[in-house]
Protein backbone atom coordinates (compact mmCIF):
# COMPACT_ATOMS: atom_id res chain seq x y z
CA UNK A 1 0.00 0.00 0.00
CA UNK A 2 2.36 2.73 0.92
CA UNK A 3 4.84 1.44 -1.90
CA UNK A 4 1.55 2.48 -4.30
CA UNK A 5 1.53 5.93 -2.32
CA UNK A 6 5.12 6.86 -2.59
CA UNK A 7 5.12 5.16 -6.34
CA UNK A 8 2.40 7.68 -6.78
CA UNK A 9 3.97 10.56 -5.21
CA UNK A 10 7.65 9.53 -7.36
CA UNK A 11 5.75 9.64 -10.45
CA UNK A 12 3.91 13.03 -9.82
CA UNK A 13 6.99 14.74 -8.71
CA UNK A 14 8.72 13.25 -11.89
CA UNK A 15 7.10 14.99 -13.89
CA UNK A 16 5.47 18.18 -12.10
CA UNK A 17 8.93 18.74 -9.82
CA UNK A 18 7.71 20.97 -7.11
CA UNK A 19 9.37 19.69 -3.75
CA UNK A 20 12.40 20.36 -1.91
CA UNK A 21 15.69 18.26 -2.51
CA UNK A 22 15.41 16.69 0.97
CA UNK A 23 12.21 15.52 0.57
CA UNK A 24 12.79 14.07 -3.15
CA UNK A 25 15.85 12.64 -0.90
CA UNK A 26 14.33 10.84 1.24
CA UNK A 27 11.32 9.92 -0.79
CA UNK A 28 14.01 8.40 -3.09
CA UNK A 29 15.82 6.41 -0.62
CA UNK A 30 12.66 4.97 0.76
CA UNK A 31 11.33 4.28 -2.44
CA UNK A 32 13.99 2.45 -3.21
CA UNK A 33 14.45 0.53 -0.09
CA UNK A 34 10.69 -0.78 -0.44
CA UNK A 35 10.92 -1.75 -4.16
CA UNK A 36 14.13 -3.66 -3.71
CA UNK A 37 12.66 -5.67 -0.74
CA UNK A 38 9.31 -5.97 -1.86
CA UNK A 39 10.59 -6.79 -5.58
CA UNK A 40 13.30 -9.24 -4.27
CA UNK A 41 11.03 -10.88 -1.52
CA UNK A 42 8.75 -11.14 -4.54
CA UNK A 43 11.24 -13.38 -6.90
CA UNK A 44 12.19 -15.10 -3.34
CA UNK A 45 8.64 -17.00 -3.00
CA UNK A 46 8.16 -17.78 -6.54
CA UNK A 47 11.80 -19.38 -7.03
CA UNK A 48 10.51 -20.85 -3.64
CA UNK A 49 7.40 -22.45 -5.22
CA UNK A 50 10.07 -24.73 -7.05
CA UNK A 51 10.30 -26.89 -4.14
CA UNK A 52 14.73 -26.55 -3.77
CA UNK A 53 14.84 -27.62 -0.35
CA UNK A 54 16.15 -26.14 2.63
CA UNK A 55 19.62 -25.38 1.39
CA UNK A 56 18.48 -23.83 -1.81
CA UNK A 57 16.25 -21.49 0.46
CA UNK A 58 19.28 -20.58 2.33
CA UNK A 59 21.60 -19.80 -0.68
CA UNK A 60 18.60 -18.12 -2.63
CA UNK A 61 17.91 -15.39 0.27
CA UNK A 62 21.64 -15.06 0.59
CA UNK A 63 22.20 -14.33 -3.24
CA UNK A 64 18.95 -11.97 -3.33
CA UNK A 65 20.19 -9.99 0.37
CA UNK A 66 23.03 -9.26 -1.15
CA UNK A 67 21.73 -8.56 -4.65
CA UNK A 68 19.32 -6.04 -3.02
CA UNK A 69 22.35 -4.42 -0.78
CA UNK A 70 24.32 -3.78 -4.08
CA UNK A 71 21.48 -1.97 -5.75
CA UNK A 72 20.89 -0.03 -2.96
CA UNK A 73 24.18 1.18 -2.27
CA UNK A 74 24.61 1.57 -6.03
CA UNK A 75 20.93 3.58 -6.39
CA UNK A 76 21.73 5.70 -3.29
CA UNK A 77 24.94 6.54 -5.00
CA UNK A 78 22.57 7.85 -8.15
CA UNK A 79 20.70 9.91 -5.69
CA UNK A 80 23.93 11.36 -3.85
CA UNK A 81 23.50 14.95 -5.32
CA UNK A 82 19.97 15.23 -3.98
CA UNK A 83 21.21 13.59 -0.25
CA UNK A 84 24.38 15.96 -0.18
CA UNK A 85 21.71 18.91 -1.30
CA UNK A 86 23.16 19.54 -4.85
CA UNK B 1 -2.85 -27.97 -30.24
CA UNK B 2 -5.47 -28.71 -27.13
CA UNK B 3 -3.85 -31.95 -26.63
CA UNK B 4 -0.23 -30.10 -26.31
CA UNK B 5 -1.94 -27.85 -23.73
CA UNK B 6 -3.07 -30.73 -22.02
CA UNK B 7 0.17 -32.71 -21.79
CA UNK B 8 1.95 -29.92 -20.90
CA UNK B 9 -0.38 -28.21 -18.23
CA UNK B 10 -2.62 -31.03 -17.18
CA UNK B 11 -6.05 -31.39 -18.43
CA UNK B 12 -7.35 -30.25 -15.06
CA UNK B 13 -4.58 -28.62 -14.08
CA UNK B 14 -5.10 -24.74 -12.76
CA UNK B 15 -2.51 -23.33 -15.38
CA UNK B 16 -4.24 -25.14 -18.61
CA UNK B 17 -5.46 -21.78 -20.55
CA UNK B 18 -9.17 -23.58 -20.81
CA UNK B 19 -9.43 -23.82 -16.82
CA UNK B 20 -8.20 -20.36 -16.23
CA UNK B 21 -10.56 -18.45 -14.73
CA UNK B 22 -10.26 -14.13 -14.47
CA UNK B 23 -8.36 -15.10 -10.48
CA UNK B 24 -6.16 -17.31 -12.08
CA UNK B 25 -4.89 -15.58 -14.68
CA UNK B 26 -4.53 -12.04 -12.38
CA UNK B 27 -1.98 -14.08 -10.30
CA UNK B 28 -0.24 -15.21 -13.47
CA UNK B 29 0.23 -11.98 -15.21
CA UNK B 30 0.76 -10.67 -11.30
CA UNK B 31 3.78 -12.73 -11.17
CA UNK B 32 5.18 -12.13 -14.07
CA UNK B 33 4.55 -8.29 -14.05
CA UNK B 34 6.33 -8.57 -10.68
CA UNK B 35 9.59 -10.37 -12.14
CA UNK B 36 9.41 -7.71 -15.17
CA UNK B 37 9.48 -4.49 -12.86
CA UNK B 38 12.33 -6.25 -10.30
CA UNK B 39 14.35 -6.01 -13.66
CA UNK B 40 12.92 -2.67 -14.68
CA UNK B 41 13.24 -1.09 -10.99
CA UNK B 42 17.51 -2.67 -11.46
CA UNK B 43 17.62 -0.99 -15.13
CA UNK B 44 16.18 2.17 -13.83
CA UNK B 45 18.53 2.60 -10.83
CA UNK B 46 21.31 1.42 -13.19
CA UNK B 47 20.20 4.47 -15.79
CA UNK B 48 20.19 6.79 -12.86
CA UNK B 49 23.42 5.87 -11.66
CA UNK B 50 25.25 5.92 -14.77
CA UNK B 51 24.16 9.58 -15.05
CA UNK B 52 25.81 10.34 -11.54
CA UNK B 53 28.76 8.91 -12.80
CA UNK B 54 29.30 10.71 -15.93
CA UNK B 55 28.05 14.02 -15.16
CA UNK B 56 28.45 16.38 -12.21
CA UNK B 57 25.89 18.38 -10.61
CA UNK B 58 22.53 18.53 -9.36
CA UNK B 59 20.61 15.46 -9.67
CA UNK B 60 17.76 17.75 -11.72
CA UNK B 61 20.33 18.61 -14.73
CA UNK B 62 21.15 15.02 -14.47
CA UNK B 63 17.58 13.72 -15.27
CA UNK B 64 17.05 16.63 -17.50
CA UNK B 65 19.83 14.44 -19.56
CA UNK B 66 18.02 11.33 -19.25
CA UNK B 67 14.41 13.20 -20.17
CA UNK B 68 14.98 13.49 -23.71
CA UNK B 69 16.56 10.09 -24.56
CA UNK B 70 13.84 8.27 -22.71
CA UNK B 71 10.96 10.02 -23.51
CA UNK B 72 11.21 11.86 -27.05
CA UNK B 73 14.22 11.01 -29.25
CA UNK B 74 14.18 7.49 -28.95
CA UNK B 75 10.91 6.14 -29.74
CA UNK B 76 11.49 2.43 -28.60
CA UNK B 77 12.45 4.02 -24.95
CA UNK B 78 9.45 5.66 -24.99
CA UNK B 79 7.61 2.43 -25.65
CA UNK B 80 9.78 0.40 -23.32
CA UNK B 81 8.61 3.54 -20.51
CA UNK B 82 4.99 3.65 -21.52
CA UNK B 83 4.98 -0.40 -21.24
CA UNK B 84 6.67 0.18 -18.33
CA UNK B 85 4.05 2.49 -16.56
CA UNK B 86 1.12 0.28 -17.85
CA UNK B 87 2.58 -2.82 -15.84
CA UNK B 88 3.47 -0.70 -13.00
CA UNK B 89 0.06 0.44 -12.89
CA UNK B 90 -1.62 -2.55 -12.77
CA UNK B 91 0.81 -3.96 -10.48
CA UNK B 92 -0.03 -1.97 -8.08
CA UNK B 93 -3.46 -1.66 -8.16
CA UNK B 94 -4.09 -5.73 -8.54
CA UNK B 95 -2.02 -5.55 -5.51
CA UNK B 96 -4.49 -3.45 -3.83
CA UNK B 97 -7.03 -5.83 -4.85
CA UNK B 98 -5.15 -8.53 -2.79
CA UNK B 99 -4.87 -6.82 0.15
CA UNK B 100 -8.39 -5.67 0.25
CA UNK B 101 -8.66 -9.79 -0.54
CA UNK B 102 -6.63 -10.81 2.62
CA UNK B 103 -8.72 -8.45 4.36
CA UNK B 104 -12.16 -9.47 4.03
CA UNK B 105 -13.29 -6.81 1.30
CA UNK B 106 -14.07 -8.55 -1.72
CA UNK B 107 -14.25 -11.93 -1.05
CA UNK B 108 -17.63 -13.03 -2.75
CA UNK B 109 -17.05 -14.57 -6.06
CA UNK B 110 -19.41 -11.29 -7.88
CA UNK B 111 -17.64 -8.55 -5.08
CA UNK B 112 -14.03 -10.19 -6.25
CA UNK B 113 -14.42 -9.91 -10.07
CA UNK B 114 -16.08 -6.60 -9.81
CA UNK B 115 -13.11 -5.50 -7.78
CA UNK B 116 -11.17 -6.59 -9.82
CA UNK B 117 -12.61 -4.33 -13.01
CA UNK B 118 -12.80 -1.26 -10.87
CA UNK B 119 -8.83 -1.22 -10.16
CA UNK B 120 -8.11 -2.14 -13.63
CA UNK B 121 -9.86 1.17 -14.57
CA UNK B 122 -8.67 3.04 -11.54
CA UNK B 123 -5.06 1.70 -13.33
CA UNK B 124 -5.79 2.73 -16.94
CA UNK B 125 -7.28 6.48 -15.65
CA UNK B 126 -3.77 6.97 -13.60
CA UNK B 127 -1.27 5.73 -16.27
CA UNK B 128 -3.76 8.08 -18.80
CA UNK B 129 -3.25 10.85 -16.35
CA UNK B 130 0.39 10.25 -16.16
CA UNK B 131 1.08 10.28 -19.95
CA UNK B 132 -1.50 13.45 -20.26
CA UNK B 133 0.11 15.89 -18.08
CA UNK B 134 3.61 14.19 -18.12
CA UNK B 135 4.63 13.52 -21.75
CA UNK B 136 4.07 16.92 -23.37
CA UNK B 137 6.26 18.64 -20.64
CA UNK B 138 9.04 16.00 -21.15
CA UNK B 139 9.10 16.64 -24.68
CA UNK B 140 7.11 13.48 -25.91
CA UNK B 141 4.20 14.34 -28.65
Amino acid sequence: MLLVVILGVHLWLANFGQASSSLRAVLGVVLLGLALFHGLNGVRTVIFDFNIGAQGHKFTTMLLLLLGVVSLLFGMYGLWPLIVGG
Amino acid sequence: MTRRIARLFGRGGDLNPRNMRLGVWAWLIQRISGLVLVVFVVAHVVAISQASLVTKGPLFTLLDGLRNPFWYVDRTALAVDLLMLGIIAFHGMNGIRIVLFDTGIGVGLRSHKVIFWIVIAIAVVASGLVIYYGLPMLGGT
